[in-house]
């Protein structure tokens, strides 16, 4: 019977199931990260805990990088980052054909049919990752420090942090992830990781901000209504992460304005009820 | 008149200016400072015509002297007239950066007095900015035509990039516009700028203490749909511009008419903003796809084609190069085909080394086979295929208009329902 594998949702966990996978042989049938805290019975699989070890772990990157290169092995680490579902098996099943040896320069080729799902994959989470650093909106708490909530697709905070780092090297900042419930927070010289039960009272309370009206006035104000298209504006900043910036936020008002509500299917209602 | 008044005037008489972008500068955190440049520039947010927001753009005055006829600050425009001081901008540059709102401050100004002293004000916000408050984001900042060298220098050694709008492509039509310019005072300070800035690179060696004059450069706008010129002079007028002045980007911004004047077009006139948008796919050819300005247009073809892109318009002039064979053509050929890249050409010259690449391939790397498949050939095309046709192809590639979903609940004439309490509706039941 294949076993179900599940590890600490972590990828120093992940490379430890794939360490003991090859130690003891282990014939997968799934690997699941334990956040999703499935406790249903599954007729078919055998369910297996590995547990974490970072020694494991180390070994396991230094073979990645001896068979294909330091670059493959960040990419492998980005594309886990993206937590889609299966995406353990298909780096497992990526790390299989390039430790077979059968080709040596399997780990060059970036068309491999292993390898070309992960590295689209590392590419969209690269791309929110980069994204949200111009999309983060801090609000000046009452003690000074900076803080902001953000909701993205993966798990990318931590391919961030760098940058807020080094731009906002002295001042005192934290951004919270709150769909994954942790956040970083900066202090002036050294990060930290935080989790705060309810992230809305940090910033409940807090007087309005009048430079944050001003953003949102000049926002305003920089559109040029000739040019208007909301096609390309939802492309280019989905509405998915209008919730957590000033100047969009979400509400019956902006809907109109951006042709959320189609006019004449509102017109039809409206002509029913009266 | 407070901040936020003078904000809602100044960034609205800005607006029309295209240029936008925080790239080229990787100006680092100074010490003990604010903020860095990030080579790639980041998009902070997106205003509702789609264009990025980097950058506070803002004019310090919009009281200008000049009365050129498509701007809307000409001295002749009733509209409510502010100028900031430097201190008003310096504290909402850095308030908006340290809220993450912006990457820098994009700094423009009219004409107040003389060019100089304008020039002086700008100058004047940007070494505070570096030097006071220690402020390491990005600076933009307009040079005044008429400025003196020594202060356009300053401003050179402050800022990320500089820009001097040439406005109106040809000579002629801009003096017939605007008559208080000429090309030859907006192509001084460019000119200036693009020397002083050779003279700091000339030593090529740099240690992170050299330094810096004008990191990202320098660009320019023109006005396309306010005067007659034709899109291979554009074209012809951008490309002095990447190979003289070294710019880093032109931009083209389609006419909007703001003022009813008679040498312009009526002012009912929409944008032409497909003809903007083809504009710059071809200055995209010329910047990313080593395409010649004289290779997408010429004399016999002066006018980009409106219903296909340039790069389309190129290949199907030039049967005798495709289909081209991917496993064995040059990068720079596959960078020429429709619907590829510069992602996915890099992807199939590097896959090509281990494998043929079939159809199947290039679809799961997210080649745009509806434009590229009649350019390229592959093992698995037939023999039929193999020779490209132009005006049988052409057809094919042409943006048939989409056919419309229609709605449900149209409020066309045909479809309103009748008023619920209507006497036919009411009295059925009782038969």
């Amino acid at each position: 019977m294949s076993l179900s594998i599940q590890y600490d949702s972590t990828f120093d966990g992940f490379l430890s199931v794939v360490f003991e996978v090859y130690r003891q042989r282990l014939n997968v049938g799934e690997i699941k990260p334990d956040r999703l805290d499935t406790q249903a019975l599954d007729l078919f699989f055998q369910p297996f805990w590995v547990e974490t070890n970072l020694d494991s772990a180390r070994r396991l990157k230094r073979a990645i990088v001896n068979a294909a290169s330091e670059e493959v092995l960040n990419l492998l680490e980005v594309a886990f980052r993206s937590e889609t579902s299966g995406i353990e098996m298909n780096i497992l099943s990526y790390l299989r054909k390039l430790f077979a040896g059968i080709d040596p320069n399997y780990g060059k080729n970036p068309t491999s049919d292993e390898m070309l799902p992960l590295f689209q994959t590392a590419q969209a989470v690269r791309r929110e990752a980069g994204g949200m650093l111009g999309m983060v909106r801090f609000t000046k708490l009452e003690d000074g420090t900076y803080f902001s909530e953000i909701e993205p697709k993966y798990d990318i905070l931590p391919l961030m942090i760098s940058h807020f780092r080094g731009r906002f090297a002295n001042e005192r900042w934290a951004i919270y992830d709150s769909l994954r419930n942790y956040g970083m927070y900066f202090d002036g010289c050294g990060i930290m990781e935080i989790s705060i039960p309810d992230v809305k009272s940090v910033t409940a309370g807090l007087p309005p901000d009048a430079i944050t009206q001003m953003w949102k006035d000049f926002y305003r104000t920089i559109a040029i209504k000739e040019r208007e298209n909301p096609r390309l504006l939802r492309r280019c900043l989905p509405v998915r992460y209008w919730k957590h910036l000033p100047e969009r936020e979400v509400g019956p008002a902006s809907w109109q304005e951006t042709g959320w509500i189609n006019p004449s299917a509102g017109h039809v209602r409206g002509a029913l009820t009266s | 008149m407070d901040v936020r008044e003078k904000l809602n005037i100044l960034a609205d008489a800005a607006k029309y200016d295209v240029s936008c972008s925080s790239s080229g500068s990787n100006r680092s955190t100074p010490k003990g400072g604010l903020g860095n440049g990030c080579q790639a520039g980041i998009c902070h947010t997106w205003a509702s015509d789609g264009r990025c927001v980097s950058l506070l753009k803002v004019l310090l005055s919009n009281a200008c002297k000049y009365d050129c006829a498509y701007c809307v600050n000409r001295r002749s425009n009733d509209i409510p007239r502010a100028t900031f001081t430097p201190k008003e901008i310096i504290d909402l540059t850095l308030e908006f950066y340290r809220r993450n709102y912006i990457e820098g401050l994009f700094l423009s100004s009219a004409v107040i007095g003389t060019p100089d002293y304008t020039m002086e004000l700008l100058v004047k916000v940007a070494k505070d900015l570096r030097t006071m408050h220690r402020f390491g984001g990005y600076i933009h900042i307009k040079s005044i035509p008429g400025a003196s060298p020594r202060l356009l220098h300053e401003a050179g050694l402050y800022a990320d990039r500089s820009s001097v709008n040439i406005e109106i492509p040809s000579d002629k039509s801009l003096q017939y516009l605007a008559p208080e310019k000429n090309h030859e005072s907006i192509y001084r300070p460019m000119n200036y700028l693009a020397e002083r800035k050779l003279e700091y690179n000339a030593g090529g060696n740099f240690s992170r203490y050299s330094p810096r004059f004008l990191p990202a450069g320098q660009s320019t706008q023109m006005i396309v749909g306010a005067s007659g010129e034709t899109d291979f002079q554009i074209l012809t007028l951008s490309n002095g511009f990447y190979r003289q002045q070294q710019m880093k980007r032109v931009y083209f911004s389609g006419y909007i008419p703001i003022n009813a004047d008679k040498r312009l077009p009526v002012i009912t006139t929409k944008p032409p903003l497909v003809r903007e948008h083809r504009l710059y796919q071809a200055d995209w050819l010329m910047r990313f796809y080593k395409f010649n300005y004289d290779e997408i247009l010429d004399e016999q073809h002066p006018n980009l084609d409106l219903e296909l892109d340039p790069k389309i318009g190129w290949a199907l002039r030039h049967p005798e190069f495709f289909p081209i064979d991917l496993q064995t053509a040059d990068y720079e050929m596959i960078l020429r085909v429709p619907g590829i890249g510069v992602k996915s050409a890099r992807l199939i010259v590097s896959g090509r080394r281990f494998g043929k690449i079939r159809l199947e391939q290039l679809k799961k790397m997210g080649v745009v086979l509806k434009r590229a498949k009649y350019f390229i050939y592959h093992p698995d095309t037939p023999a039929s295929l193999r020779r490209l046709y132009p005006e049988m192809v052409r057809p094919l590639l042409v943006q048939q208009s989409t056919p419309e979903q229609l709605d449900l609940f149209a409020t066309a004439p045909t479809l309103t329902l009748p008023p619920l309490t209507s006497p036919s509706l009411t009295s059925t039941p009782s038969n």
